[in-house]
């Protein structure tokens, strides 16, 4: 009786549980056997698995391409600052209202409340643009980005404007990343098996037939956005307390394109497709720059010119698109079927 | 203004794009429980009073009511939630979904709760006899599979008011057959209206005990079957098309 109740529920539930056991196997087998450098390298990979997730909840189940979802990432990244440096380092650095320059917050309750800041700031933005479709959403999403960009490059008390802002508290290792990116595959998939993602998927099939059904595009959307941004301003939380300091410049085009790339190399059409592409263009990156700074092969040092990493990802790029053009996983799931005659998630 | 009557009731819709005008003051009642025929030639304007009622058009003039509240103006989604559904004939599935998700996203459009959605798609998918193919895509259907799923997923709304848009185009005769069994069946086990817009009299007058017949977005006639076809401005509007059609092929 029970047995077969936990058989049908670890069946409904095989993608997250086979893509947080896969990720938590390789961080053993590094935590285990390889240097620091090596676990470094694992960390900022599942701090893009974060991300990629984050996307994935929104422009995965919409179809909506959205440019700028960095912004929230940025969002993300600032308010654990100004909620978790010393009270030393933000009296010199930074001019902050007496709750934030007083205290120095918990780092635990400090990620939940940065994500949920930058899910707030992608519910009062994002209420005019799910309104729009297609390329007038990913156009005025791109706009949102260049907003905040300008906005947190001249907000000198807050941001130190251009300047790069030390001292964040390093406390992001492997595990800890580990833990967050099992709760965004958790979260993303429940999201997605839900009403609420079952309707925006059909509304990503076909807009005309969602509306027939009863299905409020911009509702739909709006849910997706929030939730995306949460993660999204998750994935800036840990990469300020994995790199110790954040600067606006490290939010914007680039890290937005190459997000948005491991989406789509993935497959941006199921959860195993965002984690797939973060974890294999992570690594590549990984081998090319490894090969960049010259390896030894018998004797003789192999080297690529600089700008080989740039390169390879594009050609990575160019051909899953040309031979796969729905991406690695072709937008299936990874998903373990227990009994015989097994029924769909 | 007098109150419209309980049911789906049209009065003096006009649509016009542009100076076109593709419906000139037609006006529509259909009851809980009846099947309306609605047919024309091609171009008559079928879809644009199906889009002028079920939201995708917003009329010029005129109203639509859906029992006694007035709906006209309201988007779409909102007229599907208060119980007026429809089809398309362009199929407009969800083609990367399961069947089942096909019907359970709308079964959930309607407010339904995940579990509940799934209930019913799995309960319609019985009654149209199509629960096996219940995992496949939707997109990888055949022709006239596609049509019964998108029938499925109309009634997954839980409409009181069902509106099907050409549902047996490009069907075979025996397809035809069995849609018009299915579509006999939905008022008496639904308790809903049906609106029938067909191009096929085959389909149409073996359902419909009432037809009404639109030529340039007027409308013609209106009866039963019998007085229909002895109408002698539908036969020739009917006759005139397929000689005009007969010589654009020549």
């Amino acid at each position: 009786m029970s047995g077969s109740r936990l058989r049908s529920l670890l069946e409904a539930y095989s993608t997250p549980v086979l893509l947080s056991s896969i990720l938590s196997l390789v961080v053993v087998v590094v935590w285990m056997n390889a240097s620091g450098v090596l676990a470094q390298t694992v960390t900022d990979a599942l701090i893009r698995v974060v991300l990629v997730v984050g996307l994935y909840i929104f422009v995965g189940n919409s179809g909506v391409l959205a440019f700028g979802h960095i912004a929230f990432t940025m969002i993300g990244a600032y308010a654990t600052a100004w909620l978790t440096l010393s009270t030393f380092k933000k009296s010199f650095a930074l001019q902050l209202p007496a709750i934030l320059a007083e205290h120095q917050y918990p780092v635990f309750p400090s990620a939940i409340a940065a994500s949920s800041l930058a899910a707030v700031v992608a519910l009062i933005v994002g209420i005019p643009i799910m309104r729009l479709s297609g390329i007038s959403a990913a156009i005025a999403t791109l706009a949102v980005l260049g907003m905040f960009h300008t906005f947190y490059n001249n907000w000198g008390p807050w941001t130190m404007g251009a300047a790069t802002l030390p001292g964040v508290p390093l406390y992001v290792d492997m595990w800890v990343a580990l833990g967050w990116v099992v709760f965004a595959i958790f979260v993303a998939f429940i999201y997605q098996r839900s009403r609420y993602g079952l309707a925006l998927r059909a509304t990503r099939e076909d807009e005309f037939g969602a509306r027939a059904a009863g299905i409020s595009i911009p509702r739909q959307r709006l849910i997706a956005f929030v939730i995306s941004a949460f993660f999204m301003g998750l994935g800036g939380v840990l990469q300020a307390h994995f790199l110790g300091s954040i600067a606006v410049k490290n939010f914007w085009l680039s890290l937005t394109f190459i997000s948005l790339a491991m989406l789509i190399i993935g497959g941006q059409r199921s959860l195993t497709g965002a984690v797939v592409g973060a974890s294999v263009i992570s690594a590549i990156t990984e081998v090319l720059r490894l090969v960049e700074n010259g390896i030894e092969v018998g004797g003789t040092t192999i080297s690529l010119p600089p700008g080989s990493q740039e390169l390879g990802i594009a050609l990575v790029m160019l051909l899953v698109l040309i031979f796969r053009p729905s991406g690695i996983t072709g937008g299936r799931e990874l998903r373990l079927r227990l009994s015989r005659r097994a029924r769909g998630a | 203004m007098e109150r419209p009557d309980a049911g789906l009731s049209a009065r003096g819709i006009v649509v016009r794009f542009d100076g076109l005008t593709a419906i000139d003051r037609v006006s529509i009642s259909l009851q809980a429980g009846g099947i309306l025929g609605l047919i024309g030639p091609n171009g008559a304007g079928k879809s644009t009073l199906v889009n002028a009622l079920t939201g995708f058009q917003r009329p010029t003039e005129g109203s639509v009511h859906l029992d006694r509240t007035e709906i006209t103006g309201w988007p779409p989604d909102r007229i599907a939630r208060r119980g007026l559904a429809r089809t398309f004939q362009a199929g407009r599935l969800f083609r990367g979904l399961s069947v089942l998700e096909n019907l359970a996203a709308a079964a959930v459009g309607s407010g339904l709760s995940r579990r509940e959605a799934e209930a019913r798609a799995l309960e319609l998918l019985g009654w149209m006899d199509f629960a096996e193919h219940a995992e496949l895509d939707a997109g990888s259907l055949p022709y006239g599979d596609q049509r019964r799923v998108g029938i499925g997923r109309a009634l997954a709304v839980g409409p009181t008011y069902l509106l099907l848009d050409e549902p047996a185009a490009g069907m075979s005769d025996a397809e035809c057959d069995d849609l018009v069994a299915l579509i006999d069946r939905i008022p008496r086990e639904f308790g809903c209206g049906v609106l029938l817009i067909e191009h096929n009299m085959r389909v149409i007058m073996n359902v419909c005990p009432r037809i009404h017949v639109i030529e340039s977005g007027r409308t013609l006639a209106q009866g039963s079957p019998a007085e229909i076809r002895s109408n002698d401005a539908v036969v020739h509007a009917y006759l005139g098309t397929k000689t005009e059609r007969g010589r654009a092929e020549r």
